[in-house]
């Protein structure tokens, strides 16, 4: 018998190799039922064991710059998974840590203290609600970079809108104005939280600036719609004013908003930003947005009714019989 | 047949290698100084000793099964005996299966001995319900599934690598298999299709290590620990895929030993 | 039916980094073994016997050609079963006792646990290795080891054995116990196909021998055969030669050569072996031996073979 090389031997590898392939194809199918049986419960992230991030940049052995990148990833994945967030509540107790982690891991990306900052601090169910959190961060990262402004103004920017806290928002503006690159502005900005804290003008100049300036889409798209809260908030609380007026001088409420421009208050019956016109309920008096509406309302806190309100009497007269 | 007889000779000459017993003894070590260790938690000790108990358990075990295994066929090669074995009426996939199952025979025994240690330190320790005994056992069994998967990905290597090599590459997959879910997310954060389709490739490639750590998407020490229900379902799948995955590195060293020429 | 068949074997190895150099180990090879013969194969190291050996025990994969042992082709694992192995330079697990090896060989030949006990002990006796059954092979100096390799190439009393350098390490004593051996399994009916260098050994033992070379076959045939053509007189010695006996044998011999005391000639052929041997003893001369002297087969080795050898 003249062999071919491969008969003669202990070979015979083609029927080995063949059974392996056959194997490697069952793998996919048998880790999508395992993967399966994982999604269905909560979907916790995989968070390795140890904690401390520390004890984590300890065993990091020189890839806190991977690690970092993977952990951040997750944050975002983490914090992205809102939309499931719709249909059961979300908890995000565990994004302080995480961003904790990630800033210890690379100090040196400042999105994590910037965007991380601000998803700590939205309230639930945009972020975790927990601003002081947020400033905790913040303050991590000033420490390593304090000559970046933009710290200071994201920190004075969390007490200022969630914290209500204008006297430190005032002076970590001030504090930021004092750095060599910080822009003109941020000492106005000091300024006017220092003397006139509760004021929608200085907190609508936040968020349009953070709209104008950040280079995430996700905080782009967070600032729109602060903004177009406020100008839904200023709308309402300049209706509810008008129609006070009116009852004040006709007797009874308008029948509808049409009737504020007949009566001259009004140049034009206004509509929500995203061009739906606003419910109005004569019986109760209730202006507000149209289930219809397009405008992701996140809710304007009610401290700066009064000086908007103070604004508008200032304008045209007060009205009596306060609602 | 002959598959058992290999597979007796490499448990002797497991057991008679003093790595093991380095191994084994620096585990036992571990296990106990956990009851140490528990004392300084104040009311978590049960977590504690458990915890590193079974973390003992899988890092040791993984690290015998990479040890042991980079030589299971390199040593043969290395020292020549390989050439007196073979020539008996022994087949090549007899010798590679012979040798796979006496390294897993060797682990399950130490796998087993570690256990009891753990439960006599949680015995130690005092105050735990019999369920909570029980309950150890299927994050044992998760562990010794992986343990299996590495000791073939180990075996694979040592059929053409040299041991620093074997050691190396196994070892880096063996990290890389923790991070599985991680491929998932830089596929589904993509922005091309290449990318995507290259990062659902390397998910599937990477032996999936995470699988046999999470059940109920908790850490398997960790629910084991809280003494939290198990998934077997899950428990289930995870076995299939770490029966086929190591069928396939066993079946692929027997096709590369089978094919090999010894000069 | 010959017991090893082997027909226009060829072995290529593909060396150097990229393994682009093909060096030929063997060459167009042709051998057949008979059964119940002692069979030496002979070469210079590198000449190729422990590539054809391995072959013939599946350890390598031919390039071309065919190698059948007693009827089968060389691979089955049955044929396996009938035949014994002992490797050049042997190495065994040096953790296991001799004892402990012998029994792990038999058990992988399928011989039960009684019957193996007994074999065991039997075969430790017949190699001469009883004292130290339960003495780790790591201990075993070369020649011990040499002896429980031929151990367990016998176990299984094979029909066949092959060895590959069965002799080498090993001092007098021990190459007169192997050769001993050997002689004991042909008696039992038992093939022998063993490769050499040491060529009084195999002298001493084969029936026939293949020599070979760079991977080709140089000769092969019965021993007596290709070294029968190459005789050359015979060598005489004597003692107590006289001066006038020296001087009259002096005419008749080629070569004389004191030694000692004692007197060596060479006579080229039988006419003058005879007068030679008359002149000594008619001169009183003591004669010590007569030997014919042929072309040992060291020297028709280094006559064909070594001289092509390169020298490094």
């Amino acid at each position: 018998m003249t062999g071919t090389g491969a008969r003669i031997s202990g070979g015979r590898m083609w029927p080995w190799l063949a059974l392996a392939v056959g194997a490697a194809l069952a793998v996919p199918p048998a880790q999508d039922r395992v993967q399966e049986r994982m999604q269905a419960r909560a979907p916790d992230p995989d968070i390795l064991y140890f904690a401390s991030p520390d004890a984590i940049k300890k065993m990091a052995l020189g890839y806190e710059g991977l690690l970092a990148d993977i952990y951040w990833m997750r944050a975002i994945q983490y914090y992205g998974r809102r939309e499931e967030a719709e249909r059961r509540p979300v908890r995000y107790k565990n994004l302080a840590a995480m961003l904790d982690i990630t800033s210890t891991l690379d100090p040196d990306m400042l999105d994590v203290y910037r965007a991380g900052s601000i998803f700590l601090a939205e309230p639930d169910p945009v972020g975790a609600g927990q601003p002081e959190q947020a400033v905790a961060l913040l303050d991590k990262g000033i420490a390593r970079h304090p000559a970046e402004w933009r710290l200071r103004l994201d920190k004075g920017f969390i007490y200022f809108w969630f914290l209500k806290d204008y006297r430190h928002a005032g002076q970590a503006w001030l504090d930021g104005s004092r750095l060599a690159a910080a822009p003109p502005w941020m000492a106005g900005l000091a300024a006017m939280a220092l003397s006139r804290g509760g004021e929608i003008e200085t907190a609508k100049m936040l968020w349009r600036q953070q709209l104008e300036q950040s280079e995430r889409a996700d905080i782009r798209e967070n600032a729109r719609n602060h903004l177009a809260s406020t100008e839904v908030a200023e709308t309402l609380w300049t209706l509810e004013f008008f129609i006070e007026k009116y009852k004040e001088k006709a007797g009874r409420p308008p029948r509808q908003l049409e009737d504020l421009v007949r009566a001259g208050f009004l140049r034009r019956v206004p509509v929500d930003p995203s061009g739906v016109p606003y419910d109005y309920e004569p019986a109760s008096g209730y202006v507000g947005l149209a289930p219809e509406t397009k405008v992701r309302y996140l809710k304007v806190p009610e401290e700066y009714r009064a000086s908007f309100r103070r604004k508008l009497e200032e304008l045209y007269g007060s009205a009596s019989g306060r609602g | 047949m002959n598959i058992a007889v290999v597979a007796r000779n490499t448990f002797r000459e497991n057991i008679r290698d003093r790595v093991l017993y380095n191994l084994i003894l620096f585990a036992l070590v571990m296990t106990v100084s956990s009851i140490a260790l528990g004392q300084l938690t104040l009311g978590y000790e049960r977590k504690v000793i458990v915890d590193l108990g079974l973390s003992a358990i899988s890092i040791f075990g993984t690290l015998i099964a990479i040890f042991i295994g980079i030589g299971l066929v390199h040593k043969e090669l290395e020292r020549r005996t390989v050439y007196a074995l073979l020539s008996k009426p022994v087949r090549r996939h007899e010798f590679i299966l012979g040798k796979y199952l006496g390294l897993l025979a060797t682990l399950s025994v130490n796998v087993a001995v570690m256990t009891v240690g753990l439960w006599l330190s949680m015995l130690y320790q005092g105050g735990i319900e019999p369920a909570g005994y029980a309950r150890i056992l299927p994050a044992v069994y998760l562990i010794f599934l992986s343990l299996a998967l590495t000791t073939a990905l180990a075996l694979v290597f040592s059929t053409f690598s040299t041991p620093a090599l074997s050691a190396l590459f196994t070892l880096f997959l063996w990290i890389a298999g923790h991070f599985n879910y991680d491929l998932l997310e830089f596929a589904a954060t993509s922005r091309t299709a290449a990318m995507r389709r290259f990062f659902q490739a390397l998910y599937y490639l990477v032996p999936n290590f995470s699988n046999f750590t999470s059940i109920d998407s908790r850490n398997v020490i960790q629910s084991a620990a809280y003494a939290q229900p198990v998934d077997w379902t899950a428990v289930g799948w995870t076995t299939v895929y770490g029966l086929v995955y190591s069928g396939a590195l066993l079946a692929l060293a027997v096709a590369v030993f089978s094919r090999r020429d010894f000069k | 039916m010959s017991v090893v068949q082997i027909e226009n074997l060829t072995k290529d190895f593909l060396v150097g980094f990229w393994r682009k150099r093909r060096v030929r180990a063997l060459d167009n090879l042709n051998l057949t073994v008979e059964p119940g013969e002692i069979f030496g194969f002979l070469g210079p190291n590198g000449a190729g016997k422990t590539t054809t050996l391995k072959i013939m025990m599946t350890l390598l994969r031919p390039t071309s050609g065919s190698v059948r042992i007693l009827g089968e082709p060389a691979a089955s694992a049955a044929m396996r079963r009938r035949i014994g192995y002992l490797p050049e330079n042997p190495y065994f697990y040096d953790y296991l006792t001799a004892e402990e090896m012998l029994t792990y060989v038999g058990r992988l030949y399928g011989i039960r646990r009684h019957a193996l006990r007994r074999k065991v002990g039997e075969l430790l006796e017949t190699v001469g290795l009883a004292e130290q059954a339960r003495v780790q092979l790591r201990k075993f100096s070369k020649g011990m080891t040499q002896r429980i390799g031929i151990a367990q190439a016998i176990i299984n009393d094979p029909e066949a054995v092959f060895l590959d350098e069965p002799m080498s390490g090993l001092d007098p004593l021990g190459r007169r116990d192997v050769r001993r051996i050997i002689t004991g399994l042909r008696e039992k009916g038992v093939t022998v196909f063993f490769s050499s260098h040491i060529l009084p050994d195999v002298e001493a033992l084969c029936d026939r021998v293949a020599i070979l070379h760079k991977g080709r076959l140089r000769e092969t045939g019965a021993l007596h055969e290709i070294l029968q053509v190459k005789i050359e007189g015979h060598e005489i010695i004597l003692a107590r030669v006289s001066a006038e006996t020296r001087a009259g044998l002096a005419a008749l011999c080629d070569e004389i050569r004191p030694m000692g005391d004692r007197l060596h000639l060479r006579a080229a052929d039988a006419g003058r072996l005879e007068a030679v041997l008359a002149r000594a003893l008619a001169g009183g001369a003591e004669l010590i031996s007569v030997n014919p002297v042929r072309a040992s087969l060291e020297e028709y080795f280094f006559r064909e073979v070594a001289a092509e050898v390169p020298r490094p």
